[in-house]
């Protein structure tokens, strides 16, 4: 692994003792063992780009992600995934996330998902294309890998076949 | 979200994960990782900031272009106008995770003191 030197701390924002908490889970399971990777193929402007973020959006046109079951069981999280067409804008977008202040988000889809910015690059030459679809899960998945079943092989299915080859990712 | 970027990193895609805990990649794995100090929910800079949120995506460019070897972090220089407190990240309401974890999420802040 390589990093650059920095006395960045990735707890700063989150209140002391969620930060101290969360902190105490990172440090008790280290990862061990290889990492995928795939080298970037070509030059940004002759390559295909998507994004996924975990922030929660649907579109109006769809389903929400499931809250009220969460708020029952606070372990769960829903594991599906919506479709956000490259054309999608902040006044036909939903956003249903119990971890963080949604309502940026519904006034700028770009703070996360950033379809209008990277439509611009596209448009200047510096990415060669902005796929069709991009896409939204629920990023509170805490103790259930299922979702990678049912949310994220389905969104590399659809990827590869509009031809996706670079995923910039966005937690939220 | 770093599981997922390492699923479809496995399946061929090219993956880059912009996040304000780059920490995880000690716990995950995670290819290729920026980290940013920007507030939860607003990674790339602030509703209606365009030009900030272009800036930010620019360096995440970058970054992918510069990373070489599986595991990197880059760490962006870019600074959250606001002191955290006043940054309104948080829920309106107490997530239910930590309502039913507040005690442990107490004694992990006085363990690390």
């Amino acid at each position: 692994m390589t990093e650059t030197s920095t006395d960045f701390n990735g707890f700063r924002f989150l209140p002391p003792s969620l930060g101290a908490w969360i902190k105490s889970h990172i440090e008790k399971r280290r990862f061990e063992g290889s990492i995928p990777w795939t080298p970037l193929p070509r030059a940004l402007n002759e390559l295909t780009f998507t994004m996924v973020t975990s922030a929660g959006i649907n579109h109006k046109s769809d389903p929400p992600f499931d809250m009220e079951r969460e708020k029952q069981e606070p372990l769960y999280g829903d594991r599906s995934y919506r479709k956000i067409s490259r054309d999608t804008r902040s006044a036909d977008i939903d956003v249903n996330h119990l971890h963080i202040n949604t309502n940026y988000i519904k006034e700028d889809i770009n703070v996360i998902l950033p379809l209008e910015r990277m439509a611009e690059l596209e448009t200047e030459g510096i990415i060669g294309r902005l796929a069709p679809t991009a896409y939204s899960y629920y990023g509170f998945q805490l103790e259930s890998d299922e979702f990678l079943t049912t949310a994220i092989l389905p969104m590399a299915e659809q990827m590869k076949k509009e031809n996706v080859e670079v995923v910039l990712l966005t937690p939220a | 979200m770093g599981q997922a970027a390492r699923v479809l990193e496995e399946k061929g895609f090219t993956t880059i994960v912009l996040t304000p805990t780059p920490e995880f990649h000690h716990m995950v794995g995670i290819p290729r990782s920026v980290g940013i100090g920007y507030p939860y929910g607003r990674l790339l800079g602030d509703a209606g900031d365009s030009e900030g949120q272009r800036n930010v995506l620019m360096a995440m460019l970058e970054a992918l272009e510069k990373a070489d070897t599986p595991g990197s972090v880059e760490y962006l220089s870019f600074v959250w106008p606001e002191e955290p407190k006043d940054a309104k990240w948080h829920p309106p309401e107490i997530s239910p995770i930590v309502k039913v974890r507040l005690e442990e999420i107490r004694q992990a802040r006085k363990e690390q003191k």
